[in-house]
């Protein structure tokens, strides 16, 4: 089943067109990864799931976006309630620069859990299921700023989680972090989409090969390719996606 | 200072840089002679910043050496805690001049901080770029507005309506209450531009986390942005408290300078009294030598030392709070052990009740003025009951109601302020027009000043605004290239900084006491123009030095590197390239502190002004008409001269507008032609 599918979708910032008619499933509990050299669109597309372009002026969307059905493009979209239930990672980890605990209280305090027990469950369970529980538990209320990068990053994960999201964007959350980091969160990942159905952008195609069901190849702005991870590493269509993944240009 | 980086030009050529075609090398003599300038030059520098750092030291010797009479006569305990200041009968007990000093302050930050912060948050996150840049250099006008010109507003404008608004509890208008909220009012600007900066530079990475997780705007910029900007908050408020702590002719004029306990001690109708005030007052009557005279320098001690102690804690703080921000050190590691045995339920029911007091206790206090103390428990308990309806209200209505209903409020914050101002200024504009005609420039006043123009106070503005030029440029810029470019981080420099911070602190009337002290009395000039000309380039120097540090500092390294790559030495580096790279934003700089200068009133009371003067010989060593004297000559002493009073401020004001204009223009200008 699609939680999300776009169809026709065309983005411009101000007037310059940015996306070009892009249709795209993103299958229920899967990992879909999306490639393309930089600038293609890629962050600019996974934005439009959770509507983060809103945030810059002059964006205009045609097209359609379905998120369980319903066109998340309309105006009279709930925009807070789509973000709830589409957590987002960024490329550089932005911890708050509050405490451990703090970080990961802010987004279900912000959705209106008060009882100091349940927020503590919360704590615990999201750090777990971010991997980072063991590494942290005797420094909750230390500053978030004082773990190391790739414990930020998970703690973003951990603090995406803590208010129960259906799907989690990452934007290559991978690239400031160094090998061992990077094989923790794409492990991660793995285990996520047991619950969750996860979308990332990746520059890294053996990432994308790694640990994605779907791969979509954008080049600019266009979605060139879209398929099983397998069918486009191994057989693609597309002349220019072929290029591409083995690396001949990009 | 090392002694390699005042002998060795080739200490700034990179190692491996070609200058073998470079002519300037190749003369030995030119080069040797190239060594003497640079050691000379940096010596220049150098002794700038000496001169700068002792007059610290000579203000705070020649106020302790004046107020040493007091202390041994009274002693320092009994000035401090004594209740009854009555220089008349001998009474010298300095502790209800201490506590207004505080209440006028604390009034005024109260009301300033949450208006200002509202406004740098309407700023930051409503207002269109072209609303933004209409309201911030507005800011910067209202912030150089002359203090006398606050004051004069606050009596003509500001008073009369207290009165009416609140006729059974004010008996004249002048009060605590006028006190604060003019110096309210004064204080807005620095805090809204700062905490304005502050917020501009929380990372937007933050923003994106917070609204990525369904957060407004609102609710973005209340739990993550205001946090993460509090050390520039804090910054911007302390600034605020020290000036208002030293601010003298705005508070003189309104607070009706009773020297008592407010009774209750929140009774913001009483008229109270501040240091400064009591300073800028009894001065004029105090017989050189006598107690009197000893005890008001001990007052300017004991606001000096207060205003040391604000403005270092400050510093502390956001030298704390800053690292905090990056990482987290020893004080987060003891605050946390501190707070270790609390668990988290007792830190939000600890939250909770403090925010319940902080509501709890202004709506008590201010209502039990009005209805009495049991009044006072119901008022205050009804506003504390309406927090938690106030949160089920926006729980109700929904997070995105919410926030506009915020951005509303703020909205009309902004709306109030303005057409506060613009009353402010309208009046000043409507009234003061018709006073003004050529006569009224051109002619000197006469029938005391009820007739007649401002011609000498004009042209002693001028004099003065010139003297203070010529003393301040060239010791503010050397001081500024020296500490942005020569000095290390050594601890003789850091010592050299704090004292010039200091100094940028203190307020106005100390300047005004130590240039009396030294040149009136110790020099035997008596009151003349270039004893204010020096006393007001002291005053400005701090504020020179910074800026033109900061310009200086801001040129792209690569040009710098650029030059001396080419062999240039450092001196030569300096003149020729960051000199004129940067002189916009010194001559900006430099600018507007004349302007501050030329509507300072307490630094010129006692050393240059007088308020009236016949002659019109120029003389180095007379004394001076000047317009914000004579504004304040005419509005406490002079009843009926309403209309000169109106001209005179008027054209105070345009000058400083006209010098404020000039220093946008230039920086726009520079700004255009640099990139930077
Ligand atoms: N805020 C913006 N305003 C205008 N153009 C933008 C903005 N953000 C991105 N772009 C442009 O949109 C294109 C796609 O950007 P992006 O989605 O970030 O690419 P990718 O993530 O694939 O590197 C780029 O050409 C970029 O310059
Ligand atoms: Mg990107």
């Amino acid at each position: 089943m699609n939680i999300i599918e776009t169809n026709d979708l065309s983005l411009w910032y101000g007037n310059k067109q940015t996306l070009f008619d892009i249709n795209m499933p993103i299958k229920k509990n899967s990992i879909t990864s999306i490639i393309g050299p930089s600038g293609c669109g890629k962050s600019t597309l996974i934005r439009v799931f959770n509507r983060m372009n809103d945030l810059i002026d002059g964006t205009k969307i045609s097209g359609t976006v379905l998120y369980d059905g319903n066109n998340i493009c309309r105006p009279d979209t709930d925009v807070l309630a789509l973000r709830k239930r589409v957590g987002m990672i960024f490329q550089k980890a932005n911890p708050f620069p509050m405490t451990v605990r703090d970080n990961i209280t802010y987004g279900p305090k912000l959705h209106g859990v008060k009882d100091q027990k349940e927020l503590d469950e919360i704590v615990e369970s999201s750090l777990r299921r971010a991997a980072l529980f063991e590494e942290v538990k005797d420094r909750l209320n230390a500053s978030a700023l004082s773990l190391s990068g790739g414990q930020q990053q998970r703690l973003c994960i951990a603090r995406a989680l803590s208010i129960e999201p259906e799907v989690i964007l990452m934007d290559e959350p991978t690239s400031a972090l160094d090998p061992i980091a990077t094989a923790k969160i794409e492990e991660l990942a793995l285990e996520l989409k047991e619950n969750y159905t996860v979308v990332t952008v990746t520059h890294n195609m053996q990432q994308a090969g790694r640990i994605s069901d779907y791969t979509g190849f954008m080049y600019l702005g266009r979605l060139e390719e879209f398929g099983k991870t397998r069918d486009i590493f191994e057989s693609p269509k597309s002349e220019l996606t072929e290029r591409y993944v083995s690396g001949r240009f990009g | 200072m090392t002694p390699e980086d005042t002998v060795s030009v080739s200490g700034d050529i990179p190692k491996n840089a070609d200058i073998s075609g470079i002519d300037v090398c190749s003369h030995p003599k030119r080069f040797i002679s190239r060594i003497r300038i640079e050691d000379r030059a940096k010596l220049i520098l150098m002794a700038a910043v000496v001169f700068t750092v002792a007059v610290l030291f000579f203000i705070i010797i020649f106020i302790s050496y004046n107020s040493l009479d007091a202390v041994k006569e009274i002693g320092i305990w009994e000035f401090l805690t004594g209740g009854t200041w009555s220089p008349g009968s001998g009474a010298y007990g300095a502790s209800s001049l201490i506590v207004g000093t505080f209440l006028v302050t604390g009034g005024s930050i109260l009301f300033a901080l949450p208006v200002g912060l509202g406004m740098a948050i309407y700023i930051n996150d409503v207002a269109s770029p072209r609303v933004r840049n209409i309201l911030k250099p507005a800011c910067e006008l209202f912030a150089g507005i002359p203090s006398v010109v606050y004051g004069f507003i606050g009596l003509a404008v500001m008073v009369p309506f207290l009165m009416d608004v609140f006729p059974a509890h004010l008996n004249y208008g002048t009060s605590w209450l006028a006190g604060s909220l003019l110096l309210g009012i004064m204080a807005l600007p620095i805090i809204i531009s700062v905490s304005q900066d502050s917020l501009e530079a929380v990372p937007g990475s933050y923003r994106e986390a917070s609204m990525a997780l369904g957060a407004t705007k609102w609710e973005t910029t209340r739990k993550v942005v205001l946090r993460s900007a509090v050390s520039g908050i804090a910054a911007a408020v302390i600034l605020g408290i020290g000036r208002a702590l030293g601010e003298t002719m705005a508070v003189m004029m309104v607070t009706g300078n009773s020297a008592l306990i407010p009774e209750p001690l929140w009774n913001i109708f009483d008229m109270v009294r501040t240091l400064t005030a009591s300073i800028a007052l009894e001065m004029p009557e105090a017989v050189h030598g006598s107690l009197h005279f000893s005890a008001l320098f001990m007052l300017a001690l004991i606001l000096m030392v207060i205003v040391l102690l604000v403005n270092t804690v400050a510093r502390r703080m956001v030298r704390r709070t800053k690292i905090k921000m990056g990482t987290e050190k020893a004080a987060d590691v003891r605050r946390r052990r501190l707070f270790a045995p609390l668990s988290e339920s007792h830190k939000e029911m600890a939250k909770t009740a403090a925010v319940y007091a902080l509501v709890f206790a202004p709506a008590f206090m201010i209502s039990s003025l009005f209805i009495g103390t049991y009044g006072g428990i119901a008022i205050g308990a009804l506003a504390a009951a309406g927090l938690p309806v106030s949160k089920r209200i926006s729980r109700a209505i929904g997070p995105n109601r919410v926030q506009s209903t915020v951005y509303l409020m703020l909205g009309i914050t902004v709306a109030a302020v303005l057409a506060v101002l613009a009353v402010f200024l309208g009046v000043i504009a409507v009234n003061g027009l018709p006073a003004i005609s050529p006569e009224f420039i051109f002619s000197p006043p006469s029938n005391s000043g009820l007739s007649g123009g401002i011609w000498p106070a004009v042209i002693g503005t001028i004099e003065l605004a010139a003297g203070t030029a010529l003393i301040s440029f060239p010791l503010g810029v050397c001081s500024g290239i020296y500490l942005s470019q020569y000095a290390g981080d050594t601890r003789l420099i850091r010592l050299a900084r704090q004292a010039i911070d200091s100094l940028n602190g203190t307020p106005s009337i100390i300047f005004g006491l130590f240039g009396m002290s030294l040149l009136v009395i110790a020099f035997g000039w008596g009151y003349s123009l270039v004893g204010g000309c020096i006393t007001l380039s002291l005053m400005v120097l701090p504020t020179i030095i910074k800026t033109t540090e900061e310009a200086v500092s801001a040129v792209p390294k690569d040009l710098t590197e650029a030059s001396a790559a080419m062999g240039a030495s450092k001196w030569h580096t300096v003149s020729k390239v960051l000199l004129p790279a940067s002189m916009g934003g010194v001559i900006t700089g430099f600018i507007l502190s004349i302007g501050r200068a030329i509507g300072e009133t307490a630094p010129i009371m006692f050393t240059a002004a007088v308020a009236f003067r016949t002659t019109s010989s120029f003389s180095l060593l007379d004394p001076i008409m000047a317009l914000p004297y004579h504004l304040y000559y005419l509005a406490s002493e002079v009843p009926g001269s309403t209309a000169n009073q109106y001209g005179t401020a008027l054209v105070l004001m345009m000058i400083v507008i006209v010098l404020f204009a000039a220093a946008s223009v230039i920086r726009y200008r520079y700004r255009k032609k640099t990139g930077w």
